[in-house]
């Protein structure tokens, strides 16, 4: 069967463009997390390119986020994703936030951190809340 | 804003599955519309009008 054949060619490609960069995400993990961690001493050059390239693949998320927002051809649609993707940043600003104090009154030892993984699950969780009775 | 989506719709035997494939939209944008959760914007008012054959304001009426 093909790959949604039901669903707005907006939604496939952004389907497609999820899949790819997600698979690429935990591929790139993955390797760099083992090539990193390899027992090898690094220069720190190659630790920035490192974590450059880890974070292409959610920044390609986020671009795939946008573009859908771009291409989607039904206004309504195109509002509730509007919503979604604000109540999402909304709630992640949120967290960080807090999380940000409670790291300036030494509650946690770290300050806000995969931000971008933060945004993707908010995301996930604001979908429902958006289309609830919509 | 109130609308006569629903009575057109139900007069030509359509259900909003029907509607939605004329319009191009999703079930979902037509029921939104048809129990004004959503005004559409003046293009999609225009198509709406143009499928039915009548004018916006046969369709969509001031509160």
């Amino acid at each position: 069967m093909r790959l949604g054949s039901k669903l707005p060619p907006y939604i496939r490609r952004y389907t497609i463009r999820i899949i790819i960069f997600m698979s690429a995400y935990v591929l790139i993990l993955i390797g760099g997390l083992t090539f990193a961690h390899g027992g090898v001493e690094h220069a720190q050059a190659t630790l920035i390119g490192l974590s450059i390239i880890s974070a292409l693949p959610i920044i390609g998320v986020f671009w795939a986020v946008f573009r859908l927002l771009v291409e989607v051809d039904d206004e309504y649609q195109r509002l509730l994703f509007a919503k979604q993707t604000l109540l999402a940043t909304g709630i992640t600003l949120t967290i960080v936030t807090i999380w940000q104090f409670l790291n300036v009154y030494d509650v946690v030892t770290t300050g806000p951190q995969w931000m971008g993984v933060i945004w993707l699950a908010t995301l996930g969780v604001a979908a429902p809340i958006v289309r609830w009775k919509a | 804003m109130k609308n006569r989506l629903k009575v057109l719709r139900a007069e030509r035997n359509w259900n909003q599955q029907d509607l939605a494939d004329a319009l191009g939209v999703s079930r979902q944008s037509v029921n939104a519309i048809e129990t004004g959760k959503y005004d559409p914007s003046l293009p999609l008012a225009f198509r709406i009008a143009d499928l039915f054959a009548l004018s916006i304001e046969a369709i969509f009426l001031r509160n």
